[in-house]
């Protein structure tokens, strides 16, 4: 059994979740490669009661019919309290790649639809590819999405049968080959064996089948003719290598490294797709082999990627062990704190609301100068939230004086390793000098008392934040 | 615990870059306490997105084709349809076109010449994937790689510039500004009275005094080299960017005052609202930084496979109302609006506006009050240097490709060569890869 370092078991972390404390990364590391992978991906055997309960006390959900407790930000709340406060990383991580790739929005679907797809991409995140796709395919959300519900006998919608092809199964071309994986016709033909998919208009929502309104007649899609349901065309599509290569591709992009046009990549992608088909199209299998990997832990690997807006706002607070409270409707008065959705939100990541279709735009589509001052601002304002009893996202004196050293060097050492751990040499020096300048640009020493916590450890945590390798992943 | 394996890759086609190293010239000498002065030599050009597809055939609406209302049975407007709110016919002339009726706005400024309306814009084997479709308009290449078109531009002509000659206004920096040499900033607009109010670099509140310090230590460790073409390097460059200019941002815009009446409290959209908001905010660039040359606005939306016309309360059969008619009069009532703060700031003759939309719709309606994806539409070039009317030519509806969608007559390219050697006295050929012919709308 390979071993797993510290250095690696924090890279997992970040990766399969948001980041962690150093006894969530001991504890993967005692756990050798394998291990660790098995313990992340097995979430079922993971207890997560402490986060149960805290959303048990935050959210009511019982009444979905009650906008006061149920509505856009709680739904947003409700993900991003998970987020900060499941131990079962990578369910949530999962979840989000899901939510990605199904990319939908609550600007067309309605809450209460988002919402149950967005427990079915939880509940469904690791199962055979074939059953999460006619899942979420035959789910209100998707249906209503793109169009289904108007994709009728004789005047078919082509909306989702394109998209199915293009961004949920094989893409346009093949991401190995470069072949044509289908053409116009075959949206037509696609967008016919999907007619009189629907939803029954009261709770839970059903899928039904319209059967008037199907079209039962042969159609041809690759080149086969036959009188395709709905289901054949996911059974079809989800059994091609084309989209075994693809789930393959968007997994190693959203996880691993961008993966480039290279014959060396396109090799790689060629060889885990197998375990895709070799497993009866299981996506626990797939991510397993993927965390596994030598790939995954190769130097080309590590901070690779461009911290998501998600992660970046959660990860500060797993990594440092700060607060999330995100309080409550259930007290009264509700108190509630938004600040890491809304944050997200202004980063470029409205969870529940991808920009479209294809979902978002990753590594540096997250790069511009809003959101880089977003990013700046969100990091000023957990750094220096000194109210700490009030719902919000703050890092107490306590933890702050835990973290910090007798001298200036040692601190900045200890907190660039617990906000990543990050390597940044040639910053050090400069984090050093800002500790010990003080307000009239005059040198001063550095002290560890709780006059200097207050204001330039504070200060210390908001520039870390503002690193560039900070923003990486 | 310290890291000691670490290597950042390479970028991959088509990903943003900057491989400038010196950080870039800052204005130093903004106006404050009054707007820019005058200059008859400012090129000033605003490109708006139509993103998801608009309906042209809807939008340049041509009503004397019988083919179009029998491919439109529910959809299409007849002869009697246009007329704007007020009553006044959005018929172009003696042309056999018409704008939608929810563009009077727009009509007016037509009828002033203002406006170029080319027709049956679109490209050679024409992709129906938004995505892909976007991706080759904004890059102006049909296999949708490399940098933005105008992102090219700016490499040529606003290196050294301010870090405000170009501004995209919206949630993400576009493709079309995607650069190599410079970074282009992003305004994503903030609710309420300042849009700007959180395009700033904020520290400690409690501690004034150390700000200074904040902002050296920031600018110090953003400074720093790192290996070209990355990621780190191209985040560094936009941090910096960002605190810079938005400090000199902040100072300038706070200058300006509008000069016409902009839609507020969700009249008659909020759609509209935010469009016209975010124009607006290009006014106030426009009249405060000297040497502002480039803009980006969206109005998304327009992938109208459902419900194109019409509410629940008219089962979907009304055409001066549905979505489609509240996105076109965000449209023609923020270009409107925008127009009129120009003209009375005195710089309506130095700015011209252009739309592009990823592609048209199908001529023929689906079942659901809709049009799926389809090809070729029309485009609007708007401002006093355009020469008004119609350019290009109407794809006949006669003449439809395999899957139904009209074929274009005009090279997106022409409209993008047409700007770039007409006002922004640019080199076409050399950023477009290819010499392309002059419409004359300009």
């Amino acid at each position: 059994m390979a071993s797993l370092s510290y250095d690696e078991a924090a890279h997992l972390l970040r990766r399969a979740g948001f980041g962690g404390t150093p006894e969530e990364i001991d504890d993967l590391s005692s756990r050798g490669r394998e291990g660790a992978v098995d313990f992340l991906i097995n979430v079922g055997s993971i207890d997560n009661s402490a986060m149960d309960a805290l959303l048990a006390a935050s959210f009511d959900f019982s009444n979905p019919g009650d906008n006061s407790k149920f509505n856009n930000g709680e739904i947003r709340r409700w993900w991003f309290t998970r987020q900060v406060a499941t131990k079962r990383h990578f369910e949530e991580k999962m979840t989000l790649f899901w939510h990605n790739h199904f990319a939908t929005s609550s600007s067309k679907v309605q809450d209460i639809f988002m919402y149950n797809q967005n427990l079915l991409l939880r509940q469904f995140s690791l199962d055979r590819f074939d059953n999460l796709l006619l899942k979420v395919a035959q789910d209100a959300a998707m249906l209503i999405w793109l169009d289904n519900i108007t994709n009728v006998l004789g005047m078919p919608n082509e909306n989702f049968g394109r998209e199915l092809q293009e961004l949920f199964t094989m893409g346009i071309n093949d991401v190995v080959t470069g072949d044509q994986n289908y053409t116009e016709q075959d949206v037509k033909e696609v967008a016919r064996a999907f007619t009189g998919w629907d939803y029954v208009r009261r709770s839970p929502f059903a899928f039904q089948l319209k059967t008037a309104q199907h079209d039962n007649g042969t159609k041809t899609i690759y080149g086969q003719q036959a009188n395709f349901s709905g289901e054949d065309v996911i059974t079809l599509i989800s059994a091609r290598p084309a989209t075994a290569r693809f789930l393959t591709w968007k997994l190693f992009n959203f996880f691993v490294y961008p993966v480039s046009t290279s014959a060396a990549d396109k090799a790689t992608i060629e060889k885990f797709s197998k375990v895709y088909l070799n497993n009866n199209h299981s996506i626990k299998e797939l991510v397993r082999a993927i965390f596994t990997s030598d790939e995954f832990f190769s130097d080309r690997a590590f901070f690779s990627l461009v911290k998501q807006p998600a992660e970046f706002v959660v990860g500060a607070v797993r990594m440092l062990g700060g607060t999330y409270n995100p309080g409550s409707t259930i007290t009264s008065p509700a108190r509630t704190s938004n600040t890491l959705s809304t944050s997200s939100r202004n980063m470029g990541q409205d969870l529940f609301a991808p920009p479209d279709v294809s979902g978002w735009d990753f590594n540096l589509g997250w790069v511009n100068t809003a959101s880089m001052l977003e990013r700046f601002n969100y990091a000023n304002a957990y750094a220096t939230n000194r109210t700490t009893t009030a719902p919000g996202v703050f890092v107490t004196t306590d933890q702050l004086r835990s973290l910090t050293k007798g001298s200036s060097k040692k601190t900045v050492k200890k907190f660039l390793a617990r906000l990543g751990p990050l390597s940044a040499p040639d910053a050090i020096a400069t984090l050093r000098t800002y500790l010990e300048t003080g307000d009239n640009g005059q040198p001063v020493t550095f002290v560890n008392d709780d006059a200097t916590i207050d204001k330039k450890i504070r200060g210390l945590v908001h520039q870390i934040m503002c690193l560039p390798e900070f923003q990486l992943n | 615990m310290a890291i000691n394996r670490r290597q950042f890759i390479k970028r991959s086609a088509g990903a943003v870059s900057v491989s400038l190293v010196m950080p870039r010239f800052w204005m130093s000498n903004v106006a404050r306490g009054q707007e820019a002065a005058a200059d008859p030599n400012r090129r000033i050009f605003v490109m708006i997105q139509l993103a998801g597809g608009n309906d042209g055939l809807n939008t340049v609406v041509p009503f004397q084709d019988s083919r179009y209302l029998s491919l439109r049975p529910t959809l299409g407007f007849k002869d009697t349809d246009l007329k704007d709110e007020t009553g006044a016919s959005t018929i172009l002339g003696s042309n056999p076109f018409g704008l939608n009726p929810a563009m009077g706005e727009l009509k007016s400024l037509y009828d002033s010449n203002r406006v170029a309306i080319v027709l049956g814009v679109g490209y050679q084997n024409p992709n129906l994937s938004h995505f892909f479709s976007m991706d080759i308009w904004q890059t102006a290449n049909t296999s949708g790689a490399g940098n933005g078109w105008l992102g090219r531009y700016a490499d040529q002509k606003l290196v050294g510039q301010s870090g405000l000659s170009a501004v995209s206004i919206g949630s993400a920096l576009p493709k079309t500004f995607y650069a190599d040499k410079v970074v282009i900033p992003n305004i994503t607009p903030a609710n309420g009275t300042d849009p700007f109010v959180n395009y700033a670099y904020q520290t400690d509140a409690r501690n004034a005094g150390d700000k200074n310090n904040q902002i050296n230590a920031f600018k110090s460790t953003n400074t720093r080299s790192f290996p070209t073409d990355s990621f780190i390097a191209a985040i560094a460059k936009a941090g910096f960017d960002a605190e810079e200019g938005a400090a000199q941002l902040r100072a300038a815009v706070g200058n300006y005052t509008p000069g016409a009446t902009y839609p507020t409290n969700n009249q008659p959209s909020a759609t509209a609202v935010q469009f016209a908001s975010a124009l607006k905010m290009v006014a106030q660039i426009i009249t405060t930084i000297p040497d502002a040359n480039l803009f980006y606005v969206q109005l998304g939306g327009f992938d109208h496979h459902s419900q194109e016309i019409g509410t629940n309360t008219d089962n979907f059969t009304d055409k001066t109302k549905g979505q489609h008619a509240v996105l076109l009069k965000a449209f023609s009532l923020g270009v409107k609006t925008f127009y009129d703060d120009l003209t009375a700031h005195g710089l309506a003759d130095n700015v011209v506006m252009m739309t592009w939309s990823e592609f048209g719709r199908r001529p023929n309606e689906n079942a659901s009050h809709g049009t799926d994806h389809g090809t070729a539409s029309p485009l609007f070039i708007v401002g006093n240097p355009v020469h008004g009317g119609l350019y290009g030519q109407q794809p006949p509806l006669s003449d439809l490709d395999s899957a139904g969608n009209i074929k274009f007559k005009v090279d997106f390219r022409q409209t993008y060569a047409t700007v770039l050697d007409k006002w922004l006295s640019a080199d076409s050929q050399s950023i477009l890869g290819a010499k392309y012919d002059d419409l004359g709308f300009l």
